[in-house]
């Protein structure tokens, strides 16, 4: 028996981009009487949709500005879709950036504290884990540290070590864990293998082919805002590799 | 709105945890620190007083308690909304990478006003031993009125977090309602010496009416004017639900706007 962990139909998101920023109310009377010269639409995803079982890892590729993020975002209800729907089966919890919202004028454990309230977690959960979090993360000695002065690596470990021992249902990570060294890395796949044990869900999106060919059940490759094929990691990776040689030989003969 | 009542009692530990770090916050890097939040409307009263009494000779009765029960109502006013105001741009980080009822950081702003509010009612109390001033029965109706008061910051809490994260304007417009609602309502002046063509635009001001209601229970040991009820009542429920509107309008964007 295998349940959806998560179920995602036909999302679509428009973005407007804004060639002139208009912050004021002033501008935006005034730009209302010149529409569509200060903006366009951007299709960031146009109906995706998939599935993910629990103890499915799903990668997620594909080239800069194709949608990943945002579609990780719409997953984790940070974006509003303009149609479509998620469903989600469990608590979820989303590393989209370098840290989980972490606010830097508090230190490690108070932002251990405030990420996983507001993602939903109990105080008492947190108490009997704070400890192993820190040591997860290696920051024994930064416990009481504030967080602005850690570095990139401290910061992403904390928000990683967070993230798995306060055990969601499902983890979605964007490509941030590459900023580890090899120990942290080794680590990180160890648990993400007893992640998928446990029956969790995992989607991450990375441009590491070979994490993706070892990791990943199922991967998506997202293209503009399309998604192109969702399948086994070496049909996507393939896919994924003829589309680059493509778009290389697009470049050169424009070059010539 | 009834979604907004629960989310409130679900996030409820999220909402003090929000309150206590916006104080925090607030006085960090001072020496004084909390203390302010006592110190600050007793300089106002001092000057207000100085002012008005000695400049200007008004003659209210209990003149010290009656400036001090309307500044800090007015104070009350005054912090809510303006820490509203940045609630959410300043979470930005927060905002953008993890998903919490979009609401939690308006209202608990107006938390934040109500702990330094009953920190100035405590004032509030020392001044009236001080002054010999024994309060009336009544008095102990000025919880509602000041829960009526909650609901108001509440209110103009909401839309004021969403607006300014797509429109920096609200900013400075918001400052020039907070300095004028000051000289608009009845804090250092009693409300029937104003013209009566003022009092009849001025009544629909819910700060008018509560501080009416403050003064009332607190001073002449009545009970608040039906009157008052009504106009208070029915300016709040209006103000609130086109706040709500606003807010459910922009609430969905507000990631992409920051």
């Amino acid at each position: 028996m295998s349940e959806y962990a998560l179920s995602v139909k036909n999302i679509s998101k428009k973005f407007k981009i804004h060639h002139e920023e208009r912050d004021s109310i002033f501008e935006s009377m005034t730009g209302f009487f010149q529409k569509g010269k200060h903006s366009e639409t951007l299709q960031a995803l146009d109906s995706i949709s998939f599935d993910v079982k629990q103890g499915e890892i799903f990668g997620i590729i594909g080239p800069n500005g194709g949608g990943k993020s945002t579609l990780l975002r719409i997953i984790s209800k940070i974006y509003a879709p303009d149609s479509g729907s998620v469903d989600v089966n469990g608590s979820i919890i989303p590393i989209l950036a370098l840290g989980l919202g972490f606010h830097p004028e508090f230190t490690a454990v108070t932002n251990i504290y405030q990420s996983s309230i507001l993602l939903g977690f109990k105080k008492e959960t947190i108490d009997s884990r704070v400890k192993e979090i820190i040591e997860f993360a290696e920051l024994e000695k930064f416990a009481d540290t504030k967080v602005k002065n850690f570095s990139s690596g401290m910061l992403m470990r904390l928000a990683f070590a967070t993230s798995v021992l306060v055990d969601p249902d499902i983890l979605i990570v964007d490509e941030v864990l590459a900023v580890g060294d090899a120990n942290f890395q080794k680590k990180c796949a160890e648990t993400i293998v007893s992640f998928k044990k446990r029956g969790k869900a995992i989607i991450f999106v990375s441009h590491d082919m070979s994490a993706i060919r070892e990791h990943a059940d199922r991967a998506m490759f997202l293209n503009n805002g399309k998604s192109e094929i969702i399948g086994s990691p070496d049909d996507v990776i393939a896919a994924y590799g003829d589309f680059c040689r493509e778009r290389d030989k697009r470049g050169n003969v424009s070059n010539e | 709105m009834t979604s907004i009542r629960e989310e409130m009692w679900k996030n409820r530990g999220i909402l003090f945890n929000f309150a206590i770090s916006d104080l925090k916050i607030r006085y960090r890097n001072s020496i004084l620190g909390v203390l302010w939040s006592v110190i600050e409307p007793l300089l106002m009263l001092s000057v207000l007083y100085f002012v008005f009494s000695s400049m200007f000779k008004f003659d209210i009765p209990n003149f010290p308690i009656y400036l001090l029960l309307g500044i800090i109502i007015y104070n009350c006013f005054r912090n809510g909304t303006t820490i509203a105001l940045n609630s959410l741009t300043n979470r930005a980080p927060l905002i953008t990478q993890i998903y919490f009822p979009r609401s939690i950081p308006a209202i608990s702003s107006a938390i934040t006003a109500s702990i330094m509010l009953a920190i100035e009612v405590g004032i509030l109390l020392i001044f009236m031993v001080a002054f010999q001033f024994v309060p009336p029965i009544t008095m102990l109706l000025l919880p509602l009125v000041l829960g009526l008061q909650f609901m108001f910051v509440v209110g103009v809490c909401l839309p004021l977090s969403v607006l300014n994260v797509r429109f920096k304007d609200t900013e400075f417009i918001w400052n020039v309602v907070v300095h004028a609602s000051f000289f608009l309502t009845p804090i250092f002046y009693q409300f029937d010496m104003l013209p009566e063509y003022v009092q009849n635009i001025l009544q629909f001001s819910p700060m008018v009416q509560i501080l009416t209601m403050a003064h009332h229970v607190v001073l002449y040991g009545m009970l608040p004017t039906v009157t008052s009820i009504l106009y208070a009542v029915c300016s709040i429920s209006v103000i609130s639900l086109i706040g709500y509107l606003i807010f459910r309008k922009y609430q969905t964007k507000i990631v992409e706007d920051m």
